[in-house]
């Protein structure tokens, strides 16, 4: 699953690019995200999806464990999306499945990013064999077959989606920390930095105080695009049986249902959609913050990919 | 994955092409050997005794045939005496023997490795194809409807799960619709043709036997469009961003005003510059098929790495998930060193050192 | 890239995608020089898809479902079952046998007519070395030939002693992992029979190569994770040849199974589930009867495990309070409830009617009376095991939700196999939902699930000593030889077992879907389907 990020080479591109010559219109000056559509459908999925967790037990029709109707009901009877091989309602489990997934992607993603984060500045800070060290670690990961790891992570902490939480945690925390990294050793040098480790400031007041502002945006940034991320490699673990338990509504695990019978396709297709609609959403807002990304980040996140 | 930036620098450091294969070769040596320790201290974390995994309730009930097994693996040992052995053992080209399989796990890698490498190599000839189609078109008419539509067609690429679509499109074009085979190479009990390269389609072509070519076409091109779709998202993206960056240079312009017809501007004052990051993102995106085929493989009955990865893991074949982690390395690392010399034959600038 | 080049390469897509999409044109190439593998479509296959369980080609290693199909077609054996019946033993390689007063001598005469494929006949000393080489490989089949004496009393000849009296002895001997190989031929591959065969042993891999057996079918490739291709033996010494010259057994996902059916692609999918055969093609039949598999539960009688899973009114409490009516419903048509661990096919299985039965109000009742305090109770399954298309997963979350509604607590522990298996094996698992499938047809295997038994004793914590009247029936059952009496014995083992900590659940249901010209298609619970007697 080193899969690798989306394309930040694209934000130096937009401010250099050729529109002089192959461009119609100069569209580079309104950055603002919120004047793109793509941005606007994304956020607007992101904010539905959100509502649809909060509100689940007003939304779902039905108790979404509870084992009462009849078996594998096509969608369109009473039961909207139809049921489950167990007589589950499937829109409840979708429904109530945003409470899992979301909260769990958020929480894959903060923790991949405090863990990347702290590595990739202790790297990019220090220099010298401690970047060496966390960098070898880094290419250690990328180079390990990521179902591998995952998987035997996931079977060494026991099953469970908090443990799949923690072991996709290991297999993401490099991309961040290539970023910080790759963004401190830019800062390391500036002036205002030198400056205060001249005045005789510690190594952690310097991370902390000077450079903690300038690395915290961009990171933040690229956290909230790699939530879309998280929830495809959380999902893909529960469809191998190393996520959610049971009877947890998890969309992954549904779909996994779906794959073992044709013929009641609805119980696959729909969760599927759920979660293609979720990181689309998250994509589209992602590829358009970034668009937006002052220059000095985004050469950062750049010098990342 | 090292930003272009960083690869020319590293090659620019490095005392000729030379040197710089070789240092990269000893790092990547030792990223081998870094991974063949972290798989073994994970594969021994895990709970669960491979004796138990690997013999029936009936066999594990006699001492004999336990110890018999236990001495076969070697699984008596201390633990590091069982890994030098293990280095040992690589150092001579030997991976040990698979507990599920039973064979040499190199024997096992040789059949399972290239029918990944198969549907990999044919899903990136897709992505490139489509990939930087699109993404020309969509650079060239930047923030226009075809770059809009562009644009949502290549995140919907790489948003889509691969699980999901693997079924959804199982369902649709194989059961329903009937267009294509979805299980394995080749129809049942029809012969493969002799292995020269063991990729099917290359050695039933040098076998001049179109028959069976076209026959594995029709096996191969569903699962690897499934797999495709992320990366055509991928690389349309980064072809886009690539040809903005070029179209932003001063020799674009001249060669424009010099009164070059556009097309070929385009085709080889652009593209041609433009394809390096494509093809770093090309690479390491087929570097991590070769991992990420587990889930299409099993839903359209593929006999890949990637099954045999997921097999040996749910069964703690410990032999086995040491042999796939290890080659998986080794082509990462291949991977990486391919690129940085295609970057030098490519982007004749990065030479200049 | 040229702008030819480019144009090219998207023509080329364009051509891939109809090529993928229009039927096959060219012809098959003549199989003239591809290494003599038969004419391509010169003879239609008989093919049959099913979910490779497949470890070895090597007989007397192999103890896999799929494993079996194809031994059993490789490799005849002493005596051997027809079609669905495991209760009357018929010859094969023995054409006669003869049981001792005491029971525990057997003399079977081979048939002369027995030959191998390669010409050369079968005789005393390939079945000697073929039986002790299963013995001494130390395999997972192993444990079938132990305490096994057996010599030559001459050419056509052989002598079987077994150290106790053993019951399920000719079932042992029809198990396909006990097929009589070519001595010869295995000993000049490495195969060794001697003390010391688990390491001496080297043939495994020429089993994979070629067959060395006197079956009716010998092997054209094994494919250890794609495909097993048979061809008739044009040797086959028995009365009736099979009828299809090549056989295709073939790995194919479940959820394809049905579709290629259907299409005509395959002739036979094994691993269906009831509910995907509900409605099928017109061109298909399906069939399904109880599997060879038991589903059961055990509440952990040891209360260093779990103070409330020991306690007999509790076990009580789950026993009446699973539905066992949802659980049939959920494996569908042509499931069994298990009234006892022994399946419906073999002699001495309990009859419906002695089946416990569901009773919330019992349940509740017993459950009260147990004094439980609602403390959660861990339910631990296999989730990557489904078998006949029940997934232990959707088991076990039905039973869970069961167990709620009369007032227990549940957490579900579901993890793949390999990793489960062995807290179950150690006896760790406070309650476990699991399957057991017979290693011999012969209801004395399910003695396992006694006090002190391999299962009952070892994951259950029910330890030998803890129900002495229980005991004594089952060491009666060990040694009856009236097969009458056994089978009493055996039914009042499971009205006792009935009472205790292992709860039988239900029997899947094998569901065939086969193509309407395929006859002849019965399931037998040791090989699944005998290819030589398709039609």
């Amino acid at each position: 699953m080193t899969i690798p990020d989306e394309p930040r080479l694209e934000l130096e591109a937009e401010r250099s690019s050729g529109r002089r010559l192959f461009s119609r219109k100069d569209a580079g000056i309104d950055r603002s995200p919120w004047s793109r559509p793509l941005a606007v459908v994304g956020a607007v999925l992101v904010i539905g999806w959100v509502l649809v967790a909060l509100l689940a037990p007003l939304i779902a029709p039905h108790d979404p464990n509870a084992q009462d109707f009849a078996r594998l009901q096509p969608p369109g009877g009473a039961n909207l999306l139809g049921t489950d091989g167990l007589g589950r309602d499937l829109l409840s489990r979708i429904v109530y499945g945003t409470r899992i997934t979301l909260p769990l992607a958020v929480l894959l993603v903060v923790l991949a990013t405090a863990v990347g984060t702290v590595a990739g500045s202790i790297a990019g800070y220090f220099g010298g064999w401690v970047d060496t060290v966390v960098m070898r670690l880094c290419d250690l990961v990328f180079a390990f077959p990521g179902i591998i790891l995952a998987m035997a992570a996931a079977a060494a902490l026991g099953p469970g989606l908090r443990n799949a939480v923690l072991a996709l945690t290991i297999v993401m925390w490099p991309s961040y920390a290539r970023v910080v990294r790759s963004m401190l050793l830019g800062l390391r040098e500036a002036e205002f930095v030198s400056a205060t480790r001249l005045l005789g400031a510690s190594a952690r007041r310097t991370l902390a105080v000077d450079l903690r502002p300038n690395v915290a945006g961009p990171v933040l940034v690229l956290a909230a695009l790699e939530v879309g991320n998280a929830v495809l490699l959380l999902s893909g673990l529960s469809f191998l049986g190393l996520g959610a338990q049971p009877p947890d509504a998890e969309w992954g695990a549904m779909v996994s249902e779906g794959a073992r019978n044709f013929d009641a396709w609805w119980i696959g297709v729909f969760p599927g959609l759920a979660i293609l609609t979720v990181v689309l959403a998250f994509n589209f807002l992602g590829d358009t913050l970034r668009d937006a990304l002052d220059p000095r980040t985004a050469r950062a996140l750049k010098g990342s990919s | 994955m090292q930003a272009p930036a960083n690869r020319r620098e590293s090659v620019r450091r490095g005392s000729g092409l030379g040197g710089f294969l070789g240092r990269r070769a000893i790092a990547g040596a030792f990223l081998v050997v870094g991974i063949t320790l972290v798989a073994f201290v994970l594969t021994h974390v895990v709970p669960g005794d491979p004796a138990a995994a690997a013999l029936g309730q009936r066999a594990i009930e006699d001492p004999a045939t336990v110890a018999a097994f236990r001495a076969r693996y070697g699984l008596d040992d201390p633990l590091w005496k069982q890994y030098f052995t293990y280095l040992f053992g690589l150092l001579h080209g030997d991976f040990g023997i698979s507990q599920q399989t039973r064979r040499p796990v190199l024997t096992d890698l040789v059949e399972y490795l290239p029918p990944t490498i198969e549907l990999a190599l044919v899903a990136i000839v897709i992505s490139l194809v489509v990939g930087v189609a699109l993404g020309t078109v969509a650079a060239l008419k930047r923030d226009r409807w075809p770059d809009q539509l562009i644009r949502v067609v290549s995140l919907t690429g790489v948003s889509v799960p691969t699980f999901w679509l693997a079924l959804t499109a199982s369902l649709i074009f194989s059961v329903k619709l009937g267009w294509f085979s979805s299980t394995g190479q080749l129809d049942p009990g029809y012969p493969k043709p002799p292995t020269v390269t063991g990729l099917l389609l290359v050695d039933s072509l040098l076998d001049n036997d179109p028959f069976t070519f076209q026959m594995g076409l029709h096996h191969i091109l569903l699962p690897a469009l499934v797999l495709a779709a992320y990366t055509v998202g991928l690389i349309t993206r980064f072809t886009r961003a690539s040809v903005l960056e070029v179209l932003g240079n001063d020799y674009i312009r001249s060669a424009h005003a010099k009164g070059l017809p556009r097309r070929t501007v385009i085709l080889r004052h652009v593209l041609r510059p433009a394809m390096v990051p494509i093809i770093t993102v090309s690479g390491l995106a087929f570097g991590s098929l070769l991992s990420g085929t587990v889930l299409v493989e099993s839903i359209f009955s593929w006999p890949g790495l990637g099954q045999y990865a997921y097999k040996s893991s749910l069964a703690l074949d410990l032999p086995a998930v040491m042999g796939v982690s290890v080659i998986v390395a080794v082509i990462y690392v291949v991977i990486n060193l391919v690129i940085d010399v295609l970057y030098g034959v490519i982007d004749p600038r990065i030479r200049l050192s | 890239m040229g702008s030819k080049q480019k144009v090219g390469s998207l023509a080329l897509v364009v051509a891939l995608a109809t090529v993928g999409i229009s039927a096959c044109n060219p012809t098959p190439k003549t199989t003239a020089g591809s290494g003599g593998t038969g004419g391509g479509a010169a003879t239609k296959p008989l093919v049959i898809d099913t979910v490779f369980v497949l470890k070895s080609a090597d007989p007397a290693r192999n103890y896999e479902p799929t494993g079996n199909i194809v031994a059993r077609a490789l490799y005849d054996t002493l005596v051997s079952f027809k079609g669905a019946d495991l209760k009357t033993p018929v010859p094969s390689i023995a054409q006669k046998w003869e049981q001792s007063a005491d029971g525990l001598t057997w003399t079977f005469t081979l048939d002369p007519k027995a030959k191998f494929s390669d010409g050369t006949a079968v005789t005393s000393d390939d079945v000697v070395f073929s039986l002790n080489r299963v013995e001494r490989v130390k395999g997972n089949p192993s444990f079938l030939a132990d305490g096994l004496t057996v010599t030559a009393k001459g050419p056509e000849t052989v002598e079987v002693k077994t150290a106790a009296y053993d019951p399920a002895l000719l079932g042992k001997l029809a198990s396909p992992s006990l097929g009589i190989v070519n001595s010869k031929l295995a000993k000049a591959a490495g195969a060794s029979d001697a003390e010391n065969a688990a390491t001496a042993d080297q043939a495994e891999a020429a089993f994979a190569k070629a067959s060395m057996g006197s079956g009716p079918y010998v092997l054209d490739s094994f494919g250890l994770s794609t495909e097993v291709d048979l061809k008739a033996n044009p040797n086959y010494w028995g009365a009736t040849k099979p009828n299809y010259q090549r056989v295709v057994i073939r790995n194919v996902d479940a959820a394809q199974q049905k579709n290629n059916v259907e299409k005509g692609e395959s002739a036979l999918a094994l691993d269906l589930s009831p509910d995907q055969v509900a409605s099928v093609g017109s061109g298909v039949v399906s069939s399904g009867v109880p599997s060879q598999y038991t589903f059961y539960l055990f509440t952990n009688a040891n209360p260093a495990v779990n103070k409330w899973t020991a306690n007999p009114d509790f076990q009580e409490a789950v026993r009446r309070g699973i539905d066992y009516n949802g659980l049939l419903e959920l494996a569908g048509k042509g499931s069994r409830r298990a009234a006892g661990m022994v399946p419906v096919q073999f002699a001495g299985s309990l009859p419906d009617d002695k089946a416990p039965t569901f009773d919330a109000d019992a349940a509740k009742a017993a459950l009260a009376k147990s004094g439980y305090d609602g403390s959660p109770i861990e339910i631990s399954f296999p989730s990557d095991l489904t078998q006949n298309g029940v997934s232990f997963t959707d088991m076990s979350t039905r039973i869970s939700a069961d167990l709620n509604k009369i007032g227990i607590k549940t957490a579900l522990k579901g993890a793949p196999v390999a990793t489960v298996l062995e807290l179950a094996r150690g006896g760790k698992q406070q309650v476990g939902v699991w399957l057991w499938g017979p290693d011999f047809p012969d209801s004395s295997n399910y003695l396992a699930f006694g006090p002190g038994g391999i299962v009952g004793g070892k994951r259950v914590n029910w330890k030998a000593g803890s129900d002495p009247a229980l005991e004594s029936i089952m060491k009666q059952a060990a040694t009856e030889k009236d097969e009458a009496k056994r089978a009493d014995l055996m039914g009042q083992f499971q009205e006792g077992l009935n009472q205790g900590p292992v709860m039988g659940l239900i029997q899947p249901a094998q569901v065939f879907l086969a193509s309407k010209d395929l006859k002849n298609l019965t399931y037998n619970l040791v090989w699944t389907v005998n290819v030589a007697e398709l039609g």
